[in-house]
């Protein structure tokens, strides 16, 4: 077995361990920089990387190499090419070459009842052609926009999936499905009735915004679905809306359907990794309600406070201040690090990571960054002694197609079809070979579901 | 309780329904609207301060900034003059370059606006010559800097370097403000002060107002 290939096979043995409950042999280290961050580093132009990944490999070789961490860098799903085409309010390219999501509203108060009923009929009818200009056209127009927009994505998933596998099988970081949805309300908040829309509606509508909470739950349940079946596979869930809301408000119509979404997705055998936003100190009872071995990563927060109350159930992350990288020296740098492994890291259950990703390059970011991820990947390991309690890992049973097949067969859409729908309502098809035309219709159906909803969160 | 008193309450209490009636009860029965708007800016400092007292949350500053603009709009026929206290400061504020954030902006301009200030914004993702040439040309003293992700700190810097190097930089006063913002940042910047909160932010502005 060549190097890199067993240092891939000891890392995806250190995140299996961790999700199961069991001390891996070290802490694994996460590097923030953000695909916009590594392209400055090695001096090239953000938006023409973004537009053509194809020239992303000679970025991702240099930091890989120069900068240590467990998981690749870089990872994104906005690409401007689609957006582009679509003509995308939500989600566009600043002046300086970085994709952002700006504050847009693309759904009215009257929508609610529509959207309560059937969610995904909405956002395709009404929804989409407000934050897409180019889909609020004739039919005609309207079907070439979507063409080109769903070709264009799949182009650059199959661009972005080509190099993952390069550069995984060149630096022997492991293969770990991930898949990434988002907490109803954070989708109802976000690019629907917008910041300022939502916090209204809490007020003059709260039945209704609890009820369309509650509509979108399975659809973004079905969403954070993995690419493919596996026990070791993440699914991340960015906590948006939180903080901004007073506890009364994030106790009724915030964390009840995140707390649903998130059992649903731990039984179906996915782990899940919620991105705790902000400031979490009011909340922190409340996640312990949450299933165990979800994996939260902190922005804000007294890590001694939280490994003491949420440590025991749940795997802990984040932290670290990237400010810190910015402003401070190596040595400061490398003592904030000693000092969160030592509050975070004792028996196990903690992935070192920082409080937010690093868009840019700036300050001493680079120096402080390069001791800060070889400073943990070095100490940070467990003696055979804290690693006594080990469990042999076994497969254990999951409802992941249970549930799917429920909330499909629920979803009672026109834009949406099951396998067993399309059969009935096509008796040409050939007889006989369900079992190859089947999986392939129905992908399709899904793999434009994800992509709808992708162009919504 | 006299009526602008209600005002203030109604206002502070974020009571939409109830402070739209009061302001057309004031206008329907010939009462002052400075008196008015002047109620619902004192009900803004309130808001303001249970912000600052964790009562208030982000959301609650967004649903005031709205109600605020609702008032505003209902008492402005019927203003004498321009919507501010009369001596109103003209001063920026902008999301910097790079960065198209601007809901904590449009928060602190709801409440600048409401403590008097004739807020020029500038928007999103505005490049530092753009903000050295309108604060030349309006003779701003006071300029407020917005960004949400660390990338603005480039920008903020980039901004401050531009007064300097236009020689305006001792003819104005600069605040940041955003997520990545703290005295560390500040002092890498070179601005003159920093804050989190849209409160604090107004503070300053007012000081720096009345030197």
């Amino acid at each position: 077995m060549s190097d890199v290939t067993a240092l891939a096979k000891e890392r995806e043995q250190i995140y299996k361990d961790l999700y199961r409950g069991n001390v891996p042999t070290r802490v694994p280290v996460s590097n923030p920089l953000a695909l916009d961050a590594m392209v400055e580093y090695v001096g090239g132009n953000v938006a023409e990387i973004y537009w053509d990944m194809t020239k992303a490999e000679a970025v991702f070789d240099r930091v890989c190499s120069e900068f240590v961490a467990d998981q690749p860098p870089g990872g994104t799903r906005r690409y401007p090419s689609f957006y582009q085409v679509l003509g995308s309010k939500p989600f566009v390219m600043s002046s300086t070459g970085h994709m952002q999501h700006p504050d847009v509203s693309g759904m009215e108060v009257e929508d609610y009842d529509y959207f309560i009923s059937n969610p995904y009929d909405c956002i395709i009818e009404r929804i989409l052609p407000r934050l897409y200009t180019e889909l609020n056209t004739t039919p005609e127009l309207r079907a070439l926009a979507l063409a080109k927009g769903f070709s264009s994505w799949q182009a650059e998933m199959a661009t972005v999936g080509a190099l993952n596998s390069k550069i995984r099988a060149k630096y022997g970081f492991p293969t770990i499905p991930s898949g990434a949805t988002t907490a109803p309300f954070d989708f109802l908040a976000d690019f629907f009735r917008g910041f300022t829309g939502i916090t209204k509606d809490i007020r003059r509508y709260p039945e209704k915004v609890a009820a369309a909470c509650e509509a979108i739950t399975p659809i973004l349940v079905k969403k954070g679905q993995l690419p493919v079946p596996s026990e070791y596979g993440m699914t991340v869930i960015p906590l948006h809306m939180g903080p901004y809301l007073r506890t009364k408000d994030f106790e009724l119509y915030y964390f009840p359907t995140l707390k649903k979404q998130v059992e649903m997705l731990t039984e179906m055998g996915i782990n899940v990794q919620l991105f705790v936003e902000s400031d979490y100190d009011r909340y922190i009872d409340y996640l312990q309600e949450l299933p165990e071995r979800t994996i939260l990563r902190f922005e804000m927060g007294d890590p001694k406070l939280i490994k003491e109350k949420l440590g025991k159930k749940f795997i802990l992350s984040g932290f670290y201040p990237l400010s810190l990288l910015i402003t401070g020296t190596k040595e400061e740098c490398v003592d904030k690090a000693k000092e969160l492994l030592d509050i975070l890291a004792p028996g196990g259950g903690y992935i070192f990571d920082f409080d937010k990703g690093a868009l840019n390059i700036v300050g001493n970011l680079v120096e402080t960054l390069r001791s800060v991820l070889e400073y943990v990947t070095l100490n940070g390991s467990y003696s055979p002694a804290e690693r006594a309690g080990n469990v042999e890992l076994t497969p254990r049973p999951n409802r992941c197609a249970e549930i799917v097949s429920e909330i499909e067969a629920n979803m009672n859409s026109k834009y949406y079809t099951t396998w067993e729908n399309y059969k009935q309502k096509h008796p040409e098809l050939y007889q006989g070979i369900d079992q190859v035309i089947g999986p392939k219709i129905k992908r399709y159906e899904d793999t434009m579901f994800n992509f709808i909803i992708n162009l919504c969160s | 309780m006299a009526i602008y008193d209600e005002i203030k309450k109604a206002m502070g209490d974020l009571e939409e329904d109830r402070l739209i009636q009061l302001i057309k009860e004031v206008l329907d029965t010939g009462g002052s609207a400075e008196e008015a708007l002047k109620a619902c800016q004192e009900g803004m400092d309130v808001v303001g301060s249970r912000f600052e007292q964790s009562e208030y949350f982000v959301g609650d500053l967004i649903y005031a900034g709205d109600i605020m603009t609702q008032a505003v709009e209902a008492l402005k026929p019927a203003l004498a003059s321009n919507v501010g206290s009369g001596k109103a400061s003209k001063m920026i504020l902008c999301t910097v370059k790079g960065d198209l954030h601007d809901i904590g902006k449009n928060i602190v301009r709801s409440l600048l606006e409401a403590a008097g200030f004739d807020v020029l914004d500038l928007g999103i993702d505005v490049p530092p010559e753009t903000i050295v040439e309108t604060a030349k040309a309006n003779g701003i003293k006071i300029v407020a800097l917005s960004g949400v992700l660390t990338l603005a700190i480039d920008a903020m810097k980039d901004t401050v370097d531009a007064f300097k190097n236009e020689g305006m930089r001792e003819d104005v006063k600069i605040i940041i403000g955003g997520a990545p913002v703290n005295e560390t940042v500040a002092k890498l910047v070179g601005s003159d002060a920093w804050a989190h909160s849209p409160h604090e932010t107004v503070s300053i502005c007012k000081k720096w107002a009345s030197e």
